[in-house]
């Protein structure tokens, strides 16, 4: 069952920063700076547990809220340009953390042992869950409680007005601002909610491989965190979730015994969802032929 | 007729005299590394040789077990990239959903510091819930790995022993060479670990000198103002493609000998640029990762005369013989890879000293039993010779050889065994 616990703690903390994308591309913003967001949340954290000894939760909660305040400080310069001006300035900002970590050394010795960031060689023993005896299927317990709120969160916010706001400035934010929105207030919070949900899933990473390193936090990540949304759907919350299980779960793992080949495969699916389910897998449709099943359904059984 | 029947029973007789019972049982080891991405050859080629050795234990009649009766080995090999979350998939299917009483891999150093933290760190602790199966890792060379976890081992070269002897060796044979400079690529922690760590400080501690005067803090002691050695190098990253400024720098500088430490593709890459602006120096040493047939096959003419230490080379018979089985396998014995079969011969002699059933109920004790081996052993015997464990450390020190580049072939050169 480790096997299958290890997964499902994979699948977590992908969920996670497949919604901090899809958060943000709710107001139809494309952003690739939720890796960096990610990161922060990953060092933040494992430095609280591993160098000042924290408990896990609170050092989560800093880490995430650290996130969450630097995707807010982003917000306000990135927010302002739109579209491929907008990737390119959030691939520089995904960067430009990276290499901070890259070069952050902040090392001192804790029970005889020399422990910390390490600039290029990393930062290991992030061992909170082991060293403390959880088992793993308590971590997967705590990894899809997060996943479970931030979805329940986020299904909650499409039943809401701000949900219609959000949608609204992603349909058309010309119209949305005539109608006396406030669109960039709006992309801010959606960036800091996105930078919490994204360094809470850092945190729980880091806390789950006990390593991080800056190759972790490359652009190809950057990728899956917003293919997650776009592959799935934006009609609901459901659609990242699903897309997570088809691509980290399926395509990744199962197909392990097929190496490079996995992402061609990957492209493929990115091509061919483009191509034929522009608006991704959970699209209207689906959801309106789910509905249905289950109208039919509820009849039926009466 | 007669005859005949009573020379059947003496057949019969001597038969099962000479070969042992076979035994049913199958022992299953696993292995895991790079086979996609852009450091699949390292996977491939381990693949190759692990295959290559459990072939040639089961030709020889398999592994002896408790009982005393044989069984044959088998291996599965699995992808996990270069990508620490893979790893740690593999690490945690192996050692839940398999009978493999035992790993070998990885490929990289970032996957093996990431999947050593979810072994248990040392054993008997009941606090500690990490993996219980021991490791024994063949390519994954940064230093001081093996101590994450009293789990896991490595049977990896020791390079700061290797480049003190090879300093040593060239300022009594090359003593016109005075002056060193170089670069590495900055984001591997292996490449720039190694040389802002390791290599430098080694020639200083040998009496060579830095081009452009003494860099601060280093002064020949491992580790010793590593930052100022890295800022005080023309350095490059793995994905770069273009190396002019660096080379530029290396020309400029008229160092008499040039320390490139870098992997195979980029060291490519950066001394094609440096014989094209006509700045090679006197002498060059590279990283020993870069003692592969993949620095040959992409430039041969521009490596000419590199220098560097390594743990493998086939000068003896039985290393030429793995050089050859890597061959047909479809891979390339190197430092790296030839180590895979060291570690079956080795996980083999584990085996058959603490006494294994090989019986799936008892899978978590053997586990246990191997690990133990695997931490009592003393030495072992290695392509090249004799290899001391430092067991505190779980690492090896490993007989070596410095090959030189020559007319495209890693050509000994000097022999310190």
């Amino acid at each position: 069952m480790e096997y299958y616990f290890g997964i499902l703690q994979t699948l977590g903390f992908h969920v996670l920063l497949g919604y901090s994308a899809y958060i943000l591309l709710l107001t139809g913003q494309l952003s690739l700076a939720q890796v960096g967001f990610f990161a922060i949340g990953a060092y933040a954290s494992g430095i609280l547990t591993v160098l000042f000894e924290w408990h896990i939760f609170p050092a989560l909660f800093i880490g995430a809220i650290a996130a969450g305040c630097m995707a807010f400080m982003v917000g306000f310069p990135a927010l302002r340009i739109k579209g491929l001006m907008l990737v390119i300035a959030t691939i520089a900002f995904s960067e430009i953390v990276r290499l901070i970590f890259f070069n952050l050394r902040w090392r001192f010795e804790i029970n005889g042992l020399e422990v910390g960031p390490d600039g290029a060689q990393g930062f290991r023993e992030i061992r909170y869950f082991a060293a403390n005896g959880w088992e793993i299927y308590e971590i997967v317990w705590l990894i899809w409680t997060m996943v479970a709120v931030a979805t329940i969160l986020l299904w909650w916010l499409d039943q809401i007005k701000a949900g219609a706001i959000l949608r609204a400035i992603g349909s058309d934010e010309l119209a949305a601002e005539s109608s006396g929105i406030n669109v960039t207030s709006v992309k801010i919070v959606a960036m800091a909610c996105g930078g919490v949900i994204a360094g809470l899933s850092g945190g729980l990473y880091a806390h789950s491989t006990t390593y991080v390193d800056h190759n972790t936090f490359t652009v190809l990540l950057a990728t899956f965190a917003v293919s997650y949304p776009l592959v799935g759907g934006l009609k609901s919350v459901f659609g990242t979730l699903a897309a997570v299980i088809f691509i980290q779960g399926i395509l990744i793992e199962g197909l392990r015994f097929l190496g490079d080949y996995r992402t061609i495969l990957f492209g493929a699916l990115i091509i061919l969802v483009m191509n034929f389910k522009p608006k991704g897998i959970v699209d209207e449709n689906f959801v309106k032929g789910i509905s249905e099943y289950l109208r039919l359904n509820k009849k039926l059984i009466k | 007729m007669r005859n005949s029947i009573i020379s059947w029973k003496y057949f019969l007789a001597a038969y099962l005299i000479a070969v042992p019972a076979m035994s049913e049982t199958t022992i299953n080891i696993a292995g895991w590394g790079a086979k996609s991405g852009p450091l699949r050859s390292f996977g491939v080629n381990s693949q190759a040789i692990i295959d290559a050795a459990i072939t040639r234990v089961n030709e020889n009649g398999g592994v002896t077990l408790e009982d005393g009766t044989k069984a044959m080995m088998a291996v599965e090999y699995y992808d996990s990239g270069c990508n620490a979350e893979q790893g740690i998939a593999v690490a945690r299917k192996v050692a839940s959903e398999t009978n493999a009483l035992i790993g070998i891999g990885p490929t990289c150093s970032g996957v093996a510091a990431a999947s050593f933290g979810v072994f248990q760190k040392k054993v008997d602790d009941a606090s500690d819930t990490g993996l219980q199966m021991a490791l024994l890792t063949d390519t994954a060379v940064r230093n001081g790995l093996a101590k994450i976890s009293q789990w896991t081992f490595r049977n990896t070269p020791n390079e700061p022993d290797m480049y003190d002897k090879l300093f040593a060796w060239v300022a009594e044979n090359r003593p016109e060479i005075k002056t060193i400079y170089g670069g590495t690529e900055t984001d591997q922690g292996h490449s720039a670990g190694t040389y802002s760590k390791v290599i430098v400080q080694a020639a200083v501690r040998h009496g060579f000198e830095w081009v452009n005067g003494p860099i601060e803090g280093v002064n020949g002691t491992i580790v010793e103002g590593f930052k100022n050695v890295l800022s005080s190098s023309s350095n490059w990253l793995m994905a770069d493609t273009n190396f002019s400024v660096q080379a530029r720098a290396f020309k400029k500088s008229g160092a008499d000998m040039f320390i490139v430490s870098s992997h195979p593709f980029t060291t490519c890459g950066f001394l094609k640029e440096l014989y094209r602006q006509k700045g090679m120096p006197k002498m060059l040493v590279g990283l020993t990762s870069s003692s592969s047939a993949e620095t040959m096959k992409g430039c041969s003419k521009q490596v000419e005369g590199m220098i560097i230490p390594t743990s493998f080379a086939p000068i003896t018979d039985a290393a030429k013989e793995v050089a050859a089985l890597a061959e047909a396998n479809g891979g390339a014995a190197d430092l790296h890879s030839a180590a895979a079969w060291e570690n079956v011969m080795i996980i083999k002699q584990v085996i058959e000293s603490v006494g294994i059933t090989g019986d799936p109920a008892n899978l978590q004790d053997e586990r246990r039993k191997i690990r133990d081996g695997l931490e009592a052993l003393e030495t072992t015997e290695g392509l090249l010779g004799t290899v001391s464990r430092v067991q505190d450390e779980g690492e090896a020190l490993k007989p070596y050889v410095f090959v030189q580049a020559q007319s495209g072939n890693w050509e000994v050169i000097h022999d310190p065994r």
